[in-house]
């Protein structure tokens, strides 16, 4: 059987499922925008590791607990979530579909969510109450 | 937003290995790989909220020899992921893209990144 051929009003017609172009370029942006932003994470990450990996708690609030160097890292710690959910979408979407494809973005949401809330959790935690 | 099945080819098996194929899809595995690690990261800071008897024992398991590999390996893919990433947004400005020059340039990110990591490593870890 022939394929049927794809006109460019095949592709922008939504009911064809080939994307929605807004939540595309959205995704691309934040994509880019809390790639860059990762950056940032990694350096603090590599500084904070440097300065308390294996050392006793108390050290490490001193580190971590300073509201200059923890409440910057929670932040970032949301920007990581987000690029994680947008980066694992994208692996979904070339090998899931249908009703396969919901559940394990739903999944994938609750992993990161997970990660964000207990990870900022934590850290706003030795911030404000040592 | 609702997704069609995409077509998948039997990709890795058929076409021959080219570096920007390979650091595509190290880009992609490094990428996962993070996504996994970052449990260790919140296990990390979910006993030191905790208190002193669960952050020793998370440390003694980062500290043992295994849990450094780990680590290692960690801080590569990492790096890896960002050089990656550092390599779209030249890509994104429509620079590098002729032959030769993609080649040259996904070739510097897995050069740059064991450098980084090694450097990581050596400086903050082994010659402390």
């Amino acid at each position: 059987m022939r394929e049927t051929v794809i006109t460019k009003d095949t592709i922008a017609n939504p009911r064809s499922h080939y994307g929605d172009a807004r939540a595309s370029t959205r995704h691309f942006l934040t994509q880019r925008i809390t790639g860059a932003i990762n950056i940032l994470f990694l350096g603090l990450l590599l500084f904070i590791v440097v300065r308390v990996a294996g050392q006793d708690r108390t050290d490490l609030v001193a580190v971590i607990g300073n509201g200059w160097i923890g409440l910057p890292f929670a932040v970032l710690i949301a920007v990581v979530a987000v690029h994680m959910r947008n980066g694992m979408r994208d692996t979904l979407e070339d090998y899931m579909a249908g009703s396969m494809y919901r559940l394990t973005m739903s999944l994938n949401t609750f992993y990161c969510l997970a990660v964000a809330v207990l990870g900022i959790g934590a850290v706003l935690k030795i911030v404000f109450w040592g | 937003m609702s997704v069609r099945a995409r077509p998948i080819s039997p990709h890795l098996q058929i076409y021959r290995w080219t570096i920007t194929m390979a650091m595509s899809i190290l880009h992609r595995v490094t990428g996962i790989a993070n996504y996994a690690g970052m449990t260790l990261l919140v296990i990390w800071l979910v006993a030191a909220a905790l208190g002193q008897e669960a952050l020793s024992a998370v440390n003694s398991l980062y500290g043992s020899w295994f849990g450094q590999l780990v680590l290692f390996g960690y801080t590569w893919s990492l790096v890896h992921h960002m050089c990656g990433g550092l390599r779209h947004f030249v890509w994104d400005r429509a620079a590098m893209l002729e032959p030769g020059r993609r080649q040259q340039l996904a070739w510097a990110t897995p050069i740059a990144s064991v450098i980084i990591t090694l450097l990581i490593w050596i400086l903050f870890v082994w010659a402390v």
